[in-house]
């Protein structure tokens, strides 16, 4: 079995994230903190004249059909950059609610999506809060065994403070007599399918933040000097990031599987997804934790821009399924009976 | 009007090059490369072309191993119709690049042959200009604006002393300056659309081109880093290092 990305996949990783790298600077990141909104129109028609926000929704719709494998890849540099926009809850958790709900719904907002004239974001009530609620012209919205197809008007979005200064958050009210979309079994199995697909972008997303902290550290302190050497050339500074370069390597393949699984419609997708959200926001975490160590005080401060990126770290770490959700749903499969565990049981 | 464009594989300009350890060269192990940004502008400039109707044929060539069809890949995803490689192992040097490219010219008959001013790995600045030369086409070296009246080519090229216009007779030969356009990125659906477009490969030996060697790099050293500065103690010390040390004034 070939456990490799595609070369197109590379290519299309190389091209959004050149794009990605050049037009999301951490002076255009602050200048969104600034602005009513938090989102930037003109970024946003840009990732959709590149085709990114209709990568994930069918050809049929205008669309380019492809997978949550394909998109895994761009998620983590969307990461990279700590992407504000909702390009990943578009394309890896709107996209494919609509679809699973089909019908008119799916056909009028999918194409929508594809050419960018709408923004479609999708949000649970167990996360508490909507992420870009007040920028979205259809807020998919799962509640209890309902879900929703929210237009502005149908809901009233109060909102809430976040450790990330680019997430906007928002406490979800509906308005009476709107009726869901989805109940019952139905309505649970798309909010299932949201909350899969909403921790694997967040996985995703936590490798690139990661990448991009530990880049960051490097560079400073292959910079900085002390005693006539780099700090880096120090081994209480550099086994610092080695130790998370290696737990963000580990990380990597369980998120790489976690799509593949939601891809193939693995039985075992739902752990394979805890595993990956628990191992890459692990990864996410040490290199926050340690990139503010090598970059002594400073790193803590509004000027440096590490917080971009650690703030999104930990944000995303408790969203879709803090640790304690997912470290259950590994537990609940290591207890169970017949669990297949080990080396014999690692590709069953 | 058919437009050829030339494009060169570099080394990825974010990439801090380093000579190998024997200084016979730049180490290109495990390198990101990428098309050549002044032949990036040069595509650009094409495909705008072609966009406001003036152009009907994009052409992107480029000359070196099987390595270089991705740049020329990148290209037709730009919005170039075909490319063309020219295929050939090692480095070629800019002699040879202009005689391959005459041969594709001949073959070709291009109204309007756009290229880079310039590599970024070799900078010889030299191609564009002997490519000139051996075809007896004009040229306009050094571009930041062209526009196109009939088959005469207006270039408006960035000099010493400001901006000089050009009227050149088409066929004609533009070498594109860093001003000329900003390059596009590339879109995932034309990324997958270049796949599909045809791609010739011919020998130099197709072309009725020899590749011959008339330069040999002696040697590929790093720049010497620079020294740290001191702090003087009175105006009279600067003057005295500036007037005795560094003798600047």
């Amino acid at each position: 079995m070939d456990f490799t990305f595609s070369e197109d996949q590379y290519l299309f990783r190389d091209s959004v994230g050149e794009f990605l790298r050049n037009e999301v600077t951490p002076e255009r990141i602050r200048a969104g903190w600034e602005s009513p909104t938090g989102r930037d129109d003109a970024l946003w028609q840009a990732l959709t004249e590149l085709g990114v926000t209709g990568l994930t929704v069918p050809e049929s719709h205008g669309g380019l059909g492809m997978s949550a494998v394909d998109f895994v890849l761009l998620a983590q540099e969307c990461g990279y950059v700590a992407l504000p926009e909702p390009l990943v809850n578009t394309a890896l958790v709107a996209v494919p609610v609509l679809q699973a709900v089909g019908g008119e719904l799916a056909a009028t907002w999918l194409p929508k999506v594809a050419d960018g004239s709408a923004r479609v974001v999708c949000g649970l009530a167990n996360n508490q809060l909507a992420e870009d609620a007040h920028v979205a012209d259809l807020l998919l919205w799962c509640e209890g065994d309902a879900l929703f197809a929210l237009h502005p008007g149908q809901f009233t979005a109060r909102a809430n403070a976040s450790v990330d200064p680019s997430r906007r958050l928002y406490a979800i009210a509906i308005e009476p007599g709107v009726e869901p979309v989805l109940t019952g079994a139905a309505a649970n199995a798309v909010g299932g399918l949201a909350m899969r697909r909403g921790a694997l972008g967040a996985a995703a997303q936590c490798l690139g933040l990661a990448q991009r902290m530990i880049d960051m550290s490097v560079a400073y302190t292959s910079d900085r000097q002390q005693f006539g050497k780099p700090i880096g050339s120090f081994q209480a500074v550099k086994h610092h990031m080695a130790n998370v370069a290696v737990r963000l390597e580990y990380a990597k393949p369980a998120v790489a599987r976690a799509a593949y699984s939601l891809f193939t419609d693995d039985p075992g997708a739902q752990r394979h997804v805890a595993h990956a959200k628990l191992a890459a926001c692990d990864a996410a975490n040490l290199a926050a934790k340690h990139s503010i160590q090598v970059h002594g005080a400073m790193g803590y401060t509004w000027e440096v821009d590490l917080h971009i990126f650690m703030k999104k770290a930990w944000a995303l770490a408790g969203t879709w399924g803090d640790s304690g959700f997912h470290k259950a749903c590994v537990m609940d499969y290591l207890m169970y009976d017949d669990a297949r565990l080990g080396a014999t049981g690692t590709f069953s | 009007m058919k437009v050829l464009v030339a494009v060169k594989r570099v080394v990825d300009y974010n990439v801090k090059v380093r000579a190998k350890a024997d200084g016979s060269d730049v180490d290109l192990n495990n390198v990101k490369m990428s098309i050549n940004p002044f032949c990036e502008i040069a595509v650009e400039e094409a495909v705008r072309l072609k966009e406001a109707g003036t152009a009907t044929e994009v052409i992107a060539v480029s000359i070196g191993d099987k390595a270089c069809q991705e740049q020329i890949r990148t290209a037709l995803a730009l919005g170039a119709d075909r490319g063309i490689q020219v295929e050939t192992e090692g480095s070629v040097e800019p002699l040879v690049v202009a005689k391959l490219l005459k041969g594709v010219v001949e073959k070709e008959q291009p109204q309007l042959v756009i290229l880079g001013k310039q590599s970024i790995d070799g900078d010889n600045n030299q191609t564009g200009q002997m490519l000139g030369a051996l075809t007896n086409m004009p040229q306009g070296t050094f571009a930041s604006e062209i526009a196109v009246d009939g088959d005469k080519l207006s270039v408006t090229r960035e000099v010493d002393g400001g901006l000089q216009t050009l009227s050149l007779n088409m066929p004609a030969i533009v070498t594109s300056d860093l001003r000329l356009n900003e390059p596009r990125y590339a879109s995932l659906p034309n990324i997958m659309k270049a796949k599909k477009k045809p791609l010739d490969v011919y020998s130099p030996a197709d072309l009725g081109v020899e590749v011959t060697t008339h330069l040999t790099q002696v040697s590929v050293e790093p720049p010497a880093e620079r020294q740290a500065g001191i702090k003087v103690e009175s105006v009279d010390e600067l003057v005295d290092k500036l007037k005795n040390e560094a003798k600047v004034i």
